[in-house]
């Protein structure tokens, strides 16, 4: 077990390697294939490269955490894959915005001199 | 332990229909939802929902929690079911469902058995699991938010999270544990790490899952980062617009002299080449000009500003208006 004051160092897992294959990605999704093929085939996820075989596929982290997300919605709302893809696709933009919204907010607040 | 009242939480009166029940669990799942909503303890309300919606679907369930409600929380708030109190639906015993019963209030756990006594989330039901089973441990997913300068140079921080575990008995139990982690420089938002083998622990020796971390950023009063480059909004006088200047400027965790080219305008950007976040293809600061004016001018300031409107008497600023 790690001890509190121990410093553990981190892999940054976006960038180089760390990725999952399908069989991986559903253990940690616990999920089935034919759910991510299905997610896939509505653009909801992608893998790293467009390989046609689904038994190829490589997934990043930010696959897996969109992959839960989806998990998640799908389980509390009761949302199905079209509902899903595009429920994802607007909260993308809306965390867009609200990101733009903010930067925006803080231009003008400098510009008026706050 | 304190009374929940699942009506309040979903908004419906105590003879609410089914279908009512349905409709305003839906609406409330929908406005908390931790995806969706920016409400603040928009988690907490979610699993409040979650939880009163489980009682309340259930007619024997609801009829249980009528007749607790009946009995009644004492004048301070605070409720203790009768004595001998013992549920017939028994949610641990068999009547689990798709709700995550491990993230329910002591007050459902106290009426209606142990939720989280029992079933592994999405994997088990009822009490425990066989010991000859070998599973890898669930993966941890956790937001850790810093300061800019903290990504831009690296730091460690403190991360707390969730894990599941088995007891001596075997049941599964929730158990908060926490890490000091190196975070390297860099790090930009929506990048995760990854702390192998620290999420929950495997099953009947199987290996332990790992720990995610996603970055967020916390809200900086002068810079915004887009990608690998720190914008920064900077005030410059008209004149040093004007003339060209030499200013001096912040970069993240220092400050750097640049110079304003002669004839500069409000919104011009100046790249400040791999000032922006490091790394291997190290990221811009980009510098927006503003031309500010002082709020008082002197009297021979003003002459001045005479001097310059007739010597600038064609130029209109509302040109692109059409006036």
């Amino acid at each position: 077990m790690t001890r509190q004051d121990q410093i553990l160092t981190v892999e940054v897992v976006d960038s180089e390697g760390g990725t999952f294959t399908l069989r991986e990605i559903c253990e940690r999704g616990d999920c089935h294939a034919e759910f991510v093929i299905k997610l896939v085939n509505y653009g909801v996820i992608a893998p790293v490269e467009d390989i046609p075989e689904a038994g190829q596929w490589q997934f990043d982290v930010a696959a897996l955490s969109r992959l839960r997300k989806a998990m998640r919605l799908q389980r509390d709302l009761k949302i199905n894959l079209p509902g899903l893809a595009m429920s994802l696709d607007l909260l993308d933009e809306v965390q867009e915005m609200r990101r733009e919204v903010d930067r925006l907010n803080r231009q003008l607040r400098h510009l008026l001199g706050e | 332990m304190e009374f929940k009242d699942y009506y309040a939480v979903l908004g419906v009166s105590e003879s609410a229909t089914p279908e009512e029940i349905k409709k305003a669990y839906r609406k409330l799942a929908r406005k908390y939802h931790p995806d969706v909503s920016k409400e603040e303890k928009a988690d907490e309300k979610f699993k409040d929902v979650g939880e009163a919606y489980e009682v309340l679907k259930d007619p024997e369930k609801r009829a249980e929690y009528d007749q607790l409600r009946k009995y009644g929380a004492r004048g301070d708030g605070s409720f203790e079911p009768p004595p001998g109190w013992q549920s017939a639906s028994g949610f641990g015993g068999g009547g689990f469902t798709d709700a995550d019963a491990s993230q329910f209030s002591d007050f459902f756990e106290e009426i209606f058995g142990g939720g989280r006594r029992g079933g592994f989330s999405g994997g088990f039901s009822g009490g425990g699991f066989r010991q000859n089973m070998r599973m890898r441990g669930e993966d941890v997913h956790a937001r850790l938010a810093l300061f800019l300068e903290e990504a831009f140079n690296g730091c460690e921080k403190q991360v707390s999270f969730t894990v599941h575990e088995a007891d001596e008995q075997g049941r599964v139990i929730a158990r908060q544990k926490t890490l000091k982690v190196k975070i390297p420089a860099g790090m930009r938002e929506g990048q995760h790490i990854r702390l192998k083998g620290q999420g929950s622990p495997g099953i009947g020796g199987g290996e332990s899952g790992d720990l995610f971390i996603e970055i967020e950023f916390a809200p900086h009063p002068h810079f915004t980062v887009e990608g690998r480059d720190v914008l920064i909004t900077v005030p410059v006088a008209p004149w040093e617009a004007a003339l060209g200047a030499t200013v001096t400027v912040p970069t993240v965790g220092s400050k750097v002299n640049v110079k304003v080219p002669k004839g500069s305008t409000s919104g011009r950007k100046l790249r400040l080449k791999g000032k922006g976040f490091p790394g291997k293809h190290p990221g811009d600061q980009i510098v927006i000009l503003q031309v500010a004016m002082p709020e008082k001018h002197t009297p021979e300031a003003e002459k001045l500003y005479e001097q310059l409107a007739e010597a600038e008497k064609n130029f209109n600023p509302r040109s692109k208006l059409h006036v």
